[in-house]
């Protein structure tokens, strides 16, 4: 509630308006300029970080569990990845079409990379090797462990509690220390299946409701990439950080069993509870939307690139996404594509959102878009002052101005590979003050052994090396 | 239980609505397994008991209500219409504990008239009421407050700053501009509390050449544009060469509205991040914007990264995916069955399963040379041959016999599950990962937090939305200090 | 013999031996004719939730609907037939490029020019038990690529993207 003023004085902060010059220029900016500004992409290196001096132990493979820990990496927290020996994480050795490597992938492997599918998933770490079985090796573990502030882990059940690693054990150790323990699903019947990112758009119902219904021919399909190993990754981050902030208060810590099978669950909207209710299994709907009509992509008959040499732009730059379900702009998207009768059956949003009357309205627009190119229809519906958006390739996504000015496609210069074209951290979110940044995309197997072996735990060179020759590390 | 039989004969809808109550036709169909049975007949088998055991003591879902709640204090608002990347946010730090207040115009979120189909008869009726609304409203609303005001208005724009610099947080998801032109923008209100940490979120941008935009009628742009945007439509879907273009072969949207989800969860880290920062460091709050476009891009594997190496186009690959082999799901007698397992060990024992039934899997695959290396396996001719003939034995049998058989070589399988068959999995039920909340619109199934399973702070669900403006009393009052009087006059003048 | 076609046509005397794989989304609900990628064979199949209805039935002087997309002889060694083998098998549209490698691809530069290290095999360069420093020092390790990379910026083939 506003203070009660004295009615006799007038403070410039009663005031409405700016306060001084700068602000006086900061208010006039166009609002544009001024977000341009104040997330002022490039530049995030010169200011400080969110998590500095957060220290985490990343023990992960795959993606679902090494995401949760980079996100806290981009965030400016110090993450220690720990690999099996010589080997890595199981994602190095995979590469789209077995065609994408960076080279090398440990120092005694110089004919072997590592595949591009290791991308994004563990950035700004530092690289340690680590045999756990090794019993020698559980004291310097728990030195690592009392020097950190928590610890993701994607083990089977119970593997670490074998080599007391486990929260039951680690808490007595370091009271503070936050322990996720990442799970395909967790305690219950399935507690030993094993899980991946298709497993679980399959098992938790997405792919259930993703793909063409059955009578347009199509399949249940999976969401591309790995998306929901990534979603669920982020879900673990943000557990961690509320754990944190209750750190701050109690001095505490916690653990955290996070499955990755039932987020996709989560994400399904009024699925569930549709079920739940009135038992409706929600099915495929395609291109389409079932809440919202017109809203969906279409196939046009031309693509915008008929000559040029890459299929995906030959065949592929075809479709567009429409969408005209209040009544003005269905009216409107009527009278373009010359249907007014489309409007005349079905004015309100209720008509044209039943089946029968979406079949109908999808059919008319692609007969409408059949002798004309993808951006022909975009321009079309554009112009006449309704959305619509070409379904854009990653060539397209890399030329466009738009994420190049807001840094959300920007080349690395990654410190050990090269140039790297990056997608990623800048791109889930900019923030004004403390802001994510991407430092190097991965190193080699093991980078970092001596930084954190000597450098860190004091443990002489000649320990170190001895270990790396009985390939404990 | 006795169950009363009765004929009943159906020719629409109508005669089947009366039925479909969860009194009728309860959840769960059967009961899930108890922990007894689970710990003797599953956990033992492996001597994980006393570890799992332990687990459960800990962390166990039945246990959370009893304990802390990490975001305890934090106040929210969040205000923004149709899209559900600001109420999953929301949703997230209201389920950890924070106060978060759903700011609606008077008229009501839009969103609230959405139903799939146009379908009246699936809206619930608020029970004191009888107001209806959409499941999707309801069901993205967890543990929010529900109160409304006109920010369109001066007067509403004013308390709307009384409510901020009360606020430690915003999350705003207008169009581009729209706050700022009404006064109420961060550059407004990080004078009024320094502190505040402000979230925009959309789908491509409140700035740049290819920001938000608006229809000339005004129509919102709604998921699925940001996924056009990215890529990510492009390379999901069935390839032409596996279905016919334009009957299934097309890039294909997901079936939710996805990167509201992977937006808003950013949307949440985001402002955890701030905060820390805020709390630990510098006292100051901070302007965070994140877009569906971008966020789900962040997630998008390389494919980026892949273009900046040799100008590849990420294609789509139906079912199966391009790096891993096995890794996919095909067709089986009763549906689809997704098998993973890239690793020596794992690819050989997947053919030991298969081999048992079809020996001929053995054989072709193999003694093949050209399947004996783990990366040359995922060339597309080595994915075509590999799922030709995994599919050859699934057809034979349904997607239960499959789990099964794999589950003993402990390999990574799993059937694609409809609806009913998440919310009757033995282990979903088990954890659950789906259960029962008593509404204010009455029975709502709905599925569990992620975060629910922690030792100390775990996050629930402890009820779900709200009809129109439910909460103006006690929020008002609460925040701002307003009593029934002035809301009285402000309802009169149409502000909330 | 169902979702695979093993074609035992006579040809010359003895059995063609080709196993033609019939990819199961494509082939799940199919009805028409294929032919052998071997032999050239048409055959008429009708596949019903992926089990063959009717057919393999050999239909002579017809022109196939379709082929398979990948055919292999096990015994000569597995050879075979890849996918866009023209008259053998059937294109494969939809990738990322107009051809695949199958195998990794040796680059030395991105896409505007500048160097990545996706060539092998790199130079040694590592430190104690397997340590690397943060830097890539390409002038030394590779100075036949940091040469060809100064070559580029002379004839300006690199750019700012």
């Amino acid at each position: 509630m506003s203070k009660k003023k004295d009615p006799r004085v007038t403070r410039i902060e009663d005031l409405a308006g700016p306060k001084s010059p700068g602000e006086l220029e900061e208010m006039k900016m166009p609002y544009e300029e001024y977000c341009r500004q104040a997330f002022d992409p490039g530049n995030e290196a010169k200011k400080p970080e969110s998590l500095k001096g957060i220290r985490w132990l990343s023990c992960t493979m795959y993606i679902f569990t090494p995401h949760s820990a980079a996100n806290l990496a981009e965030l400016g927290a110090e993450v220690i990845k720990i690999e099996i020996p010589r080997m890595g994480d199981a994602m190095r050795h995979t590469s789209p079409f077995n065609e994408a490597y960076l080279y090398p992938l440990h120092e005694s492997r110089p004919m072997t990379g590592t595949g591009l599918g290791f991308t994004n998933a563990n950035i700004n770490e530092l690289y340690l090797t680590m045999d756990y079985h090794i019993p020698e090796m559980v004291d310097v573990f728990y030195g690592l462990v009392k020097m950190s502030d928590g610890l993701t882990e994607l083990y089977r059940p119970g593997t670490l509690d074998k080599w007391k690693m486990s929260y039951k054990y680690l808490q007595e150790i370091n009271p503070r220390f936050i322990y996720v323990w990442g799970g395909g699903f967790g305690y219950g019947p399935k507690v030993f299946g094993g899980s991946y990112d298709i497993l679980g758009q399959a098992h938790a119902g997405l792919a259930s409701i993703t793909g063409m219904h059955e009578y347009m021919g199509g399949h249940a399909t999976k969401c591309t990439n790995w998306v929901i190993d990534w979603a669920s990754g982020t879900i673990i981050t943000y557990g961690v950080l509320a754990a944190i902030h209750w750190r701050r208060k109690t001095g505490l810590g916690t653990m955290l069993e996070v499955s990755q099978v039932q987020t996709p669950t989560r994400f399904m909207g009024y699925s569930v509870p549709l079920y739940g209710r009135f038992g409706i299994v929600r099915q495929r709907w395609g291109n389409w939307d079932t809440q919202l009509c017109a809203h969906g992509i279409i196939l046009c008959g031309k693509s915008d690139y008929p000559d040029a040499d890459n299929p995906q732009e030959k065949f592929d730059a075809r479709y567009v996404m429409v969408s005209a379900f209040n009544d003005p702009d269905f009216q409107e998207l009527c009278s373009v594509i010359g249907r007014k009768d489309l409007w005349d059956n079905y004015p309100r949003h209720k008509q044209r959102l039943e089946a029968e009357a979406q079949i109908e309205v999808y059919d008319a627009l692609e007969q409408w878009a059949a002798d004309k190119t993808r951006t022909e229809v975009s321009d079309a519906l554009n112009n006449a002052g309704i959305l619509a958006y070409n379904v854009k390739n990653h060539r397209e996504v890399y030329e466009s101005e738009h994420l190049r000015q807001r840094g959300t496609i920007r080349w690395l210069d990654d410190p050990l590979f090269g140039d790297l074209l990056t997608h990623c951290t800048y791109s889930t979110g900019l923030m004004s003050k403390s802001p994510r940044r991407l430092k190097w995309q991965w190193r080699p197997v093991g980078a970092d052994n001596v930084k954190i072996y000597r450098d860190m735990l004091g443990i002489p060179v000649s320990q170190v090396e001895d270990w790396y020759e009985k390939a404990w590390i | 239980m006795a169950q009363e039989k009765r004929d009943v004969e159906i020719n629409s809808i109508q005669d089947s609505l009366d039925m479909l109550t969860p009194e009728i036709r309860p959840w769960p169909v059967t009961p899930p397994p108890s922990a007894e049975e689970v710990s003797t007949q599953v956990y033992t088998k492996r001597k994980a008991e006393d570890f799992l055991g332990w687990v459960e003591d800990n962390v166990k879902f039945e246990k959370s209500f009893g304990k802390a709640e990490a975001l305890a204090g934090l106040k929210v608002l969040d205000i923004g219409l149709w899209r559900l990347g600001h109420k999953f946010a929301a949703s997230m730090l209201a389920e950890a504990g924070a106060e978060v207040v759903c700011i609606e115009p008077p008229g009501g979120d839009p969103l609230r008239q959405l139903t799939p189909f146009g379908r009246e008869e699936y809206m619930l009726a608020d029970q004191e009421t009888g107001e209806k609304c959409g499941i999707e409203f309801i069901a993205e609303m967890v543990n929010q407050y529900a109160i409304t005001l006109d920010v369109d208005t001066e007067e509403g724009q004013q308390v709307f700053r009384e409510l901020a610099a009360n606020a430690d947080v915003v999350i705003e998801a207008l169009p581009p501009g729209y706050a700022d032109e009404r006064g109420i923008g961060y550059r407004h209100l990080k004078d009024l509390n320094p502190g505040l940490i402000y979230a925009w979120t959309g789908i491509r941008g409140q700035w740049g050449p290819d920001k938000d935009r608006l229809s000339k009628h005004g129509q919102w742009e709604i998921e699925p544009f940001a996924c056009a945007s990215n890529a990510w439509i492009h390379s999901t879907g069935y390839p032409q060469d596996q279905l016919p273009r334009g009957k299934g072969g097309d890039p294909t949207r997901a079936g939710v509205w996805i990167a509201d989800y992977v937006a808003g969860e950013q949307v949440a880290v985001n402002i955890m991040a701030a905060l820390y920062w805020r709390e630990e460091f510098s006292g100051e709050g901070q302007f965070i914007e994140v877009t569906g476009a971008e966020a789900l891009m962040d997630i998008t594997d390389f494919d980026m990264t892949w273009y900046g190496f040799n100008k590849s186009i990420k294609a789509r690959t139906g079912a199966w995916d391009p790096n891993l082999n096995q890794y996919e799901w095909n067709p089986c007698k009763d549906g689809y069955m997704m098998i993973g397992g890239q690793s020596d060990r794992l690819w050989y024992r997947i053919g030991m399963c298969i081999e048992r039934d079809y020996p001929q899997f053995g054989r072709l695959i193999h003694e093949d040379p050209y399947l004996k290396e783990m990366g040359a396996r995922n060339a597309l001719h080595a994915l075509i041959k590999t799922y030709t003939l995994t599919t050859r034995w699934l057809r034979d049998i349904n997607r239960v016999q499959a789990e099964e058989a794999l589950l003993e070589y402990e390999i990574a399988a799993g059937p694609v599950l409809f609806v009913d068959e998440v919310c009757e999995f033995p282990h979903f039920k088990y954890r659950p990962w789906i259960y029962n909340c008593e509404s204010d619109y009455g029975t709502f199934l709905y599925p569990t937090s992620p975060n629910a399973y922690q030792f100390d702070t775990p996050h629930r669900l402890k009820w779900v939305g709200r009809r129109l403006g439910k909460d103006n009393g006690e929020i008002y009052s609460k925040w701002v200090g307003y009593g029934p009087t002035r809301l009285a006059e402000l309802k009169t003048e149409g502000v909330i | 013999m169902c979702d695979v076609i093993w074609c035992k046509k006579e040809v010359d005397g003895s059995p063609c031996e080709t196993v033609n794989y019939l990819d199961p989304f494509c082939f799940w609900n199919w009805e028409g004719t294929i032919n052998c990628a071997e032999c050239r064979t048409v055959y008429y199949i009708h596949m019903i939730q992926g089990h063959m209805y009717k057919g393999p039935e050999e239909r002579p002087g017809e022109e196939p609907d379709t082929s398979p997309l990948y055919a292999d002889k096990p015994l000569e060694g597995y050879r075979n037939y890849m996918f866009a083998t023209e008259g053998r098998t059937r294109p494969f549209e939809c990738m990322p490029r107009s051809f695949l490698l199958g195998e990794a691809d040796m680059v030395k530069f991105s896409i505007r020019g500048k160097p990545v290290r996706g060539w092998r095999p790199q130079p040694e360069s590592a430190g104690i038990a397997g340590s690397f420093p943060y830097h890539w020092d390409i002038q030394n390790l590779s100075p036949d690529v940091w040469e060809e990379y100064q070559e580029k910026i002379r004839k300006g083939e690199v750019s700012d993207w």
